[in-house]
């Protein structure tokens, strides 16, 4: 038998969307889902930007796509553009498709590499890339890119819980004040509210946010902290008015002490900045994002505090955290709502029977961990593979000891152009080659295949087969049915 | 006077000559020498004359300009669905591993899953009745798979079934190089300095493929040590076999074990190749019998040399792996030539080859770890014996809900593992508690379905001798 009881301890994105896939997999099940939040307590969700496995996940719970942008005011999003990354002035962009087509059964950068330069630019060689220059966007119908929304989280989450609770799941209002645990095996059996209601269930799922009500403040499952690789541990959200056309793409923009992000909404565009309290002061912080925004704010600074890292373990006992709960890794890469989603599928994968086998625990937290650890790597790389020696943050960040997995596989690139595969992992040969190319780690040697006269007439035809395919793409406001 | 031959080949049997053509095709730009080795060719192993593939060498000869027909026509080839694996869940109990998906997922619930609960309601199902591959296989039919994926027809594919030697023959007239002579001794100094003729001439390489077979002519000689498996895989003599017979030949590989081990049966046309393999402690003295150190090279690639084929990994063939896993050592390291001084490409070829040969030996030892031949001593012995952790974390995982954890690297599929998981009889204790949500008529309406079409399909099939005659393969 399943365990059927199930409380979501927080709203916000996380727990609005663990409810919502909860309630859409476990529909014609004994399970009753119940929802606990205090609109006391703020949640985190800024102006979120994601990668295209959302579209899966919306999919998945029957969700239509129009419905969804207008109700959290949604945009699409081709990529990422990062500037002043490798050097100052700088621009590449990290897109979800592939870069160009394999030529003569040899990976197309191995060919790009060997043309030296000869081949224009890497970006030339993605479709989604040009459309994304150009302001354009249009589904693809059959071709090889993918794509992700830039939307406003908190009308996600309420999207969400209207969704849920259509389906059954119930919301309490209220504060958890009190947490019992059960004497022998420590599971969690209840939550106190505030009012003095007392919620039982038979799995918890902790989407509370940094604090951890559950997994770290009733069953201490610990702290890996990743600082010495990450050092930003500090955020500013300010949003502002949209100024010009809006682009299908997520900016972050590389600054002395961390970066500011830019994302565009309907409505409006979320505008951050991550930055390392340890290289630079609160006030010169904000500083910094209010020279880079594009308009006077719309609203206060909303200040976050933060610890790269992970909880040592996700799933202890009865109690599963998903959201900020279970860790925090800087949104770079757009992976936050990612991350609350791979947890989602992977509770599923794994949902408990009352029995509570140790072994889904262990699992759980396995694939976890080595997605969080990718991830990880994936981010460092970012803030290592710079030319940048302006500042001391810089500095830091060139010069620092990477993970042995990170310094391995950029080892391997830099000798000779090959991207380290792996089975479970979200970014993927194309994403680890955009950042590689785009922040100037040029392999030394290339596939020896590579060249020949038909490899130049090859990818001059690419060329310009996606530069006319971009250019014929509607503007992404048209795409989005705006008035342009 | 010394030759300088660019990269050097060693051994002249499948594995050289498919190593060979591969580089050819790929590096026009290099030179390339194959120098034969004496003695049968057991560079793939001493697994008898016949080898079976995986569904992916079809697509590896059209990739590498072999005609399969042709080939098949050569080398008294046949067509294979899968392997049949006979006395190993039990002495009288058999199962079969088809190419291809067996069932189809409900509401996004892996089918295995909904077969669990729909045992649970008490009725018995067998896995295979599910597979498009493993009905025709035991119908004797056969057809190439549809190329549309709407079609269950898409839903298997196929390998071959080929004489030895008739392979290498092929792939050595596809690379279009005639041999460079035949070996007398390597000169080693640290590295393979150097390899001496029988004429007495010596040739130099950048790099050497050592595709020798067991006796690892180059790669034992700059020893960086041998893993040995045999605590796990406790056949230790094999014996090669040939029976002549005439008929269509099945459209399937055949595993079948016995008191000492294991009888593999490769089908043909005109006989079957195969090999008994065993422990020589119970089985002493077979005429014949060669003897099996099975494991792999500690890192298949160190220094100027390559250890390709059986001189890298040695596992027996329960299913028809050998090619497969060379195809693959051959994509790496042309993905990783030309390697640099001090580089790090051998590193990294030989820590991929080595996830995917113990990927493969945890395949095989599940077979006897799994094994229900109770009071038989070689077979209660395999049962108790510890595993490696890897496939420890598996068949935990397997047993707790019915799932299988892929490690990166991994030469068999989930399907796979499931297949002969539940093939040898090993039942979860739970299953996914999301099947619970489906209503039982649901799901036996939907499993009916699955075999209607599946039952459909094969009986509009030809049989395998039809589709081998009709490719001019049998008379």
């Amino acid at each position: 038998m399943l365990a059927a009881r199930i409380l979501v301890v927080g709203g916000g994105t996380a727990g609005w969307m663990t409810a919502a896939a909860l309630a859409h997999k476990l529909a014609g099940t004994p399970a009753r889902i119940m929802l606990v939040e205090s609109a006391e307590i703020g949640t985190v969700g800024v102006g979120e930007a994601t990668i295209p496995h959302i579209r899966h996940f919306n999919a998945t719970l029957g969700i239509d796509e129009a419905d969804f942008l207008a109700a959290t005011r949604g945009t699409y999003k081709l990529g990422i553009e990062f500037v002043d990354w490798g050097r100052k002035g700088d621009s590449y962009i990290h897109p979800f498709a592939e870069f160009g087509a394999p030529i003569g059964g040899v990976p197309f950068h191995q060919q790009w590499c060997a043309a030296r330069g000869e081949a224009g630019p890497f970006e030339a060689y993605s479709l989604p890339i040009q459309a994304a220059r150009r302001g354009r966007f249009r589904r693809p119908d059959g071709d090889p890119y993918n794509y992700a929304y830039q939307f406003d989280a908190g009308l996600y989450a309420k999207f969400l819980r209207g969704y849920s609770e259509a389906r059954g799941v119930v919301r309490r209002e209220g504060k958890v004040i009190d947490v019992a645990r059960d004497g022998e095996s420590g599971f969690v059996r209840s939550v106190t509210l505030e009012g003095g209601e007392v919620l039982e269930a038979d799995l918890f799922v902790d989407c509370s946010g940094f604090r951890g009500l559950l997994i770290e403040q009733a069953l201490h499952a610990g702290y890996e902290e990743w600082t010495h690789w990450l050092p930003c541990d500090r955020a500013i959200a300010l949003p502002c008015a949209n100024v010009g056309p809006i682009a299908p793409l997520t900016r972050a923009t590389a600054q002395d002490a961390g970066w500011t992000w830019r994302i565009p909404l309907q409505h409006r565009t979320g505008n951050g900045h991550v930055y390392a309290s340890g290289f630079t002061s609160d006030e010169e912080a904000l500083r910094t994002l209010l020279g880079a925004i594009a308009a006077p704010p719309m609203a206060d600074p909303n200040r976050l505090r933060f610890v790269a890292g992970k909880r040592r373990r996700q799933w202890v006992g009865n109690v599963v955290a998903i959201g900020l709960s279970s860790g925090f890794l800087e949104p770079l890469e757009s992976t936050s709502i990612h991350l609350i989603q791979l947890a989602i599928g992977r509770l599923l994968d794994l949902f408990p029977t009352r029995d509570w086998d140790p072994l889904d625990a262990a699992e759980f937290n396995r694939l976890m961990a080595l997605e969080y650890e990718r991830v990880r790597d994936f981010l460092i790389l970012h803030y290592h593979c710079t030319e940048r020696d302006d500042s001391e943050f810089w500095r830091h960040c060139r010069t620092m000891r990477l993970p042995d997995s990170l310094a391995y596989k950029l080892a391997l690139f830099r000798e000779r152009g090959v991207v380290v595969q792996y089975r479970e992992g979200t970014f993927l040969e194309p994403s680890w080659l955009a950042v590689y190319l785009g922040q100037h780690v040029t392999p030394r040697r290339c596939d020896p295949r590579a060249g020949g006269a038909g490899a130049a007439a090859a990818m001059a035809a690419m060329r310009a087969g996606i530069a006319a395919t971009a250019e014929a793409m509607p503007a992404h406001e048209a795409a989005l049915g705006m008035p342009a | 006077m010394i030759r300088d031959i660019g990269i050097g080949i060693v051994g002249g049997g499948v594995a050289g000559w498919m190593a060979a053509l591969a580089l050819v095709r790929a590096l026009p730009g290099i030179r390339v020498s194959l120098i034969e080795t004496e003695g049968p060719d057991w560079s793939l192993g001493p697994f008898g004359p016949a080898e079976a593939s995986l569904p992916d060498f079809p697509a590896w000869l059209g990739d590498h300009g072999v005609d399969e027909g042709a080939l098949l026509r050569a080398a008294r080839g046949s067509f294979s669905l899968g392997t049949a694996v006979s006395g190993w869940a039990a002495r009288e109990a058999d199962w079969f591993l088809p190419f291809g998906t067996i069932g189809a997922p409900l509401a996004g619930i892996a089918f295995h899953q909904l077969a669990a609960r729909i045992r649970e309601t008490g009725r018995a199902l067998r896995l295979a009745d599910f597979s498009l591959a493993a009905v025709a296989a035991a119908a004797g039919r056969f057809a190439r798979p549809s190329p549309d994926p709407r079609s269950i027809l898409s839903s298997y594919g196929y390998g071959l079934h080929l004489d030895r030697a008739g392979l290498a023959a092929a792939l050595r007239a596809a690379s279009g190089l005639e041999p460079a002579g035949e070996f007398n001794r390597a000169i080693v100094d640290g590295a393979v300095t150097a390899v001496e003729l029988r004429d007495g001439s010596r040739v130099v390489a950048d790099l050497w493929l050592d595709c020798s077979g067991p006796a690892a002519l180059l790669a034992s000689r700059l020893d960086q040590g041998w893993e040995d498996w045999s605590a796990w895989l406790p056949c230790d003599r094999v014996v090669e076999t040939w029976i002549q017979m005439e008929g269509v030949p099945p459209p399937h590989a055949h595993a079948g074990a016995f008191e000492a081990g294991w009888q593999r049966t490769v089908p043909l046309v005109g006989g079957q190749g195969g090999a008994l393999f065993h422990a020589a402690a119970l089985l002493p003295d077979q005429p014949g019998a060669i003897p099996l150190a099975q494991g792999r090279r500690a890192a298949a690639w160190t220094g100027n040399v390559v250890a390709l084929g059986a001189a890298a990994v040695l596992v027996e063939p329960l299913h028809g792996w050998n090619l497969a896993l060379l195809a693959n050592a051959l994509a790496r390291l042309i993905g990783l030539l030309p390697a640099a001084p001090g580089g790090p490409e051998p590193a990294e070829y030989s820590r991929l080859a080595a996830a995917e040969a113990d990927s493969v030996r945890d395949f095989a030892i599940l077979h006897y770890k799994t094994n229900g031949r109770t009071g038989e001593a070689y077979w209660d012995a395999a049962r108790a014996m510890p595993v490696p952790e890897a496939l420890r974390r598996k068949l935990d995982l397997h047993a707790s809900r019915g799932r299988v954890p892929l490690e990166d690297g991994e030469l068999l599929g989930a399907d796979d593992w499931i297949a002969a998981l539940d093939g040898q009889g090993v039942r979860p204790r739970r299953y996914d508690a999301l099947a619970d949500a489906m209503a039982e008529p649901r799901l036996l309406d939907h499993a009916e379905r699955v075999r209607t079409l599946i039952l459909d399909a094969v009986r509009a099939m030809p049989h395998h001798g039809a589709t081998l005659r009709a490719e001019g393969l049998i008379a």
